[in-house]
């Protein structure tokens, strides 16, 4: 076997391993989760966090995701004449698709690299082995509230951003194609039905616990210095970004098929 | 009341401890003193049950400890208290919150009680007055200070030491140590593991020489003194050269 094999060969063994560890600790959160009420006061700082960090960010993202998409199927549509349709396709992109995958993606970044950086530094400075030291289990004191606390703000942060994309697609499609907004905001809220809000409420629900768990697994097997933090800062944004688009594809795709 | 039988640990293949044994008496003060590499660090770790050992046992009140399910280990390791060498303290709680985390965390006690203890245990640390300071806001000697504040406030039966004086001036670390010889008067067990050995032979009723994971010399400094080994000679090589420290040894009663 050459030397490139073997390396590969080593690299996969280790992610299979990571995979394994990463499992262990999910089952942990999940083993653990009865201890939230004894934990409420870091859930509740936690949420507080994600909330004051995160919610000028998917404003504006939803925003723009919003204008662009009316800007652009707009003047495709406008070919045909149906500017009346806009108003649809924002709702429907951005309840379904866009709200939840725009900002499942910038709280990978913005609260994967905080539990990241924040668990990983904690690890680096002993103050995880002191947990367990003092008899208390790091995944109860440190993981299960920031799970928590991503389950319950990322839905409403989602919603911000629905939100702010559809009121910035109304009042693009107003100006760009004069049409009015108490129409566009009629059609855009009337024709969304069951199916439309459970996807669109669904994932946000499904990103937040993992994006939380994957961030807070590469903050807690940082080992060595700091170097070594950076690059599972950044693995844990890339992983939980590509488990975003992932999940998002797939849930997409089995609600087509089922429902 | 400490008891290591025969560890043996290895990490990525590299056998870091070799057939370690010690065996520290209720209230003794026992000190693991060698070279930075040799160990020391790794056995305070194996006596919290941080790390899984390959060998041997771990028994704490006649009670063996490496081997019981995740649970019960962590009931067992909350009658033991450790001050690292990087301190481990809470970066994003003030002083009171850290003395009072593993208090509060226990949930038996009453807010008035732990403002009480924790309060206590700050003014024999000697800090006074920073309770509402974080951290980053104090100097070398404080947060050890502290950090000694944290363990101490559950009251533990032992408190395990890793350079408690490593990094800190004279004065701080003199202070440190002060603090360390008290706990003998509430009747504390403390393993202290450093590579100074001045802060060795003041602070250790009995210790153990460690290099390259083995236990070479195991008693009182006198004992350690009368000792043939190379390395022992070689490492202590200053202390026979002080002939006041070596009377002042020679006059301590076993
Ligand atoms: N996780 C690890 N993997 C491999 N080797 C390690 C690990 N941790 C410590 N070591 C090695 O174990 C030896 C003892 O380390 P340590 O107990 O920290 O020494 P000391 O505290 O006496 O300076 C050192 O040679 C160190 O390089
Ligand atoms: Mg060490």
């Amino acid at each position: 076997m050459n030397e490139d094999e073997s390396t590969i060969k080593v690299s996969f063994t280790e992610k299979i391993q990571k995979l394994q560890d990463y499992s262990l600790m999910v089952a942990d959160v999940f083993r653990l989760s009865p201890s939230i009420g004894k934990n409420r006061a870091s859930v509740l700082s936690e949420m507080y966090l994600i909330g004051t960090q995160a919610v000028f960010l998917v404003l504006v993202g939803g925003l723009f995701t919003g204008v662009i998409l009316a800007i652009e199927t707009g003047h495709n549509l406008e070919k045909f004449g149906a500017t009346l349709m806009i108003s649809r396709t924002v709702s429907y992109g951005m309840i379904r698709e866009l709200g939840p995958a725009i900002t499942g993606l910038l709280l990978a970044a913005r609260t994967g690299a905080k539990n990241t950086s924040e668990i990983g530094a904690m690890q680096l400075s002993e103050q995880i082995d002191a947990l367990k030291a003092f008899g208390l289990n790091p995944v109860e004191k440190l993981v299960i509230p920031r799970v928590f606390a991503a389950l319950i703000m990322f839905l409403p942060l989602t919603m911000i951003a629905d939100m702010a994309g559809i009121l910035g697609g109304m009042f693009i499609t107003n100006m760009t194609f004069n049409i009015d907004l108490a129409y566009f905001w009629n059609t855009a809220i009337h024709i969304l039905q069951f199916k439309d809000i459970f996807v669109g409420a669904f994932k946000p629900i499904l990103f937040s616990f993992f994006i939380a768990s994957i961030s807070c697994f590469y903050g807690l097997i940082t080992r060595g210095g700091t170097t070594n933090l950076g690059k599972n800062a950044i693995h844990s944004v890339v992983t939980s970004s590509m488990v975003v688009i992932l999940l998002d594809f797939i849930f997409t795709k089995v609600v087509w098929e089922i429902m | 009341m400490i008891e290591l039988k025969d560890i043996s640990l290895q990490l990525n293949g590299k056998l870091i401890l070799d057939e370690v044994s010690l065996s520290i008496d209720k209230g003794q003060t026992h000190v693991i003193l060698g070279p930075s590499g040799a160990g020391k660090s790794t056995i305070l770790r194996v006596i919290l049950g941080l790390l899984p050992i390959d060998n041997g046992q771990v028994i704490i009140d006649g009670r063996e400890i490496s081997s019981l399910p995740e649970k019960e280990a962590l009931q067992a390791r909350r009658q033991m208290a450790v001050v690292f060498q990087s301190n481990a303290l809470f970066d994003s709680l003030t002083v009171s919150e850290n003395t009072a985390y593993f208090l509060k965390d226990s949930g038996l006690l009453e807010k008035k009680e732990i403002d009480e203890s924790v309060k206590t245990v700050l003014s024999f640390v000697n800090l006074d007055g920073t309770e509402g300071l974080y951290p980053d806001q104090l100097s070398g000697g404080m947060k050890k200070r502290l950090a000694v504040a944290r363990a101490l406030v559950t009251r533990p039966q032992i408190i395990l030491f890793d350079e408690p004086t490593t990094g800190l001036d004279p004065i701080n670390s003199k202070a440190v140590l002060n603090l360390i010889q008290r706990l003998k008067s509430i009747g504390t067990t403390s393993v202290i593991v450093t590579h100074i050995i001045n802060d060795a032979i003041m602070l250790g009723d009995t210790l153990s020489i460690i290099e390259n994971g083995k236990i070479i010399e195991s008693g009182t400094i006198k004992k350690i003194l009368q000792s043939q080994n190379g390395f022992v000679r070689e490492f202590f090589y200053e202390v026979y050269q002080d002939s006041s420290l070596l009377n002042e040894i020679q006059a301590r009663d076993e």
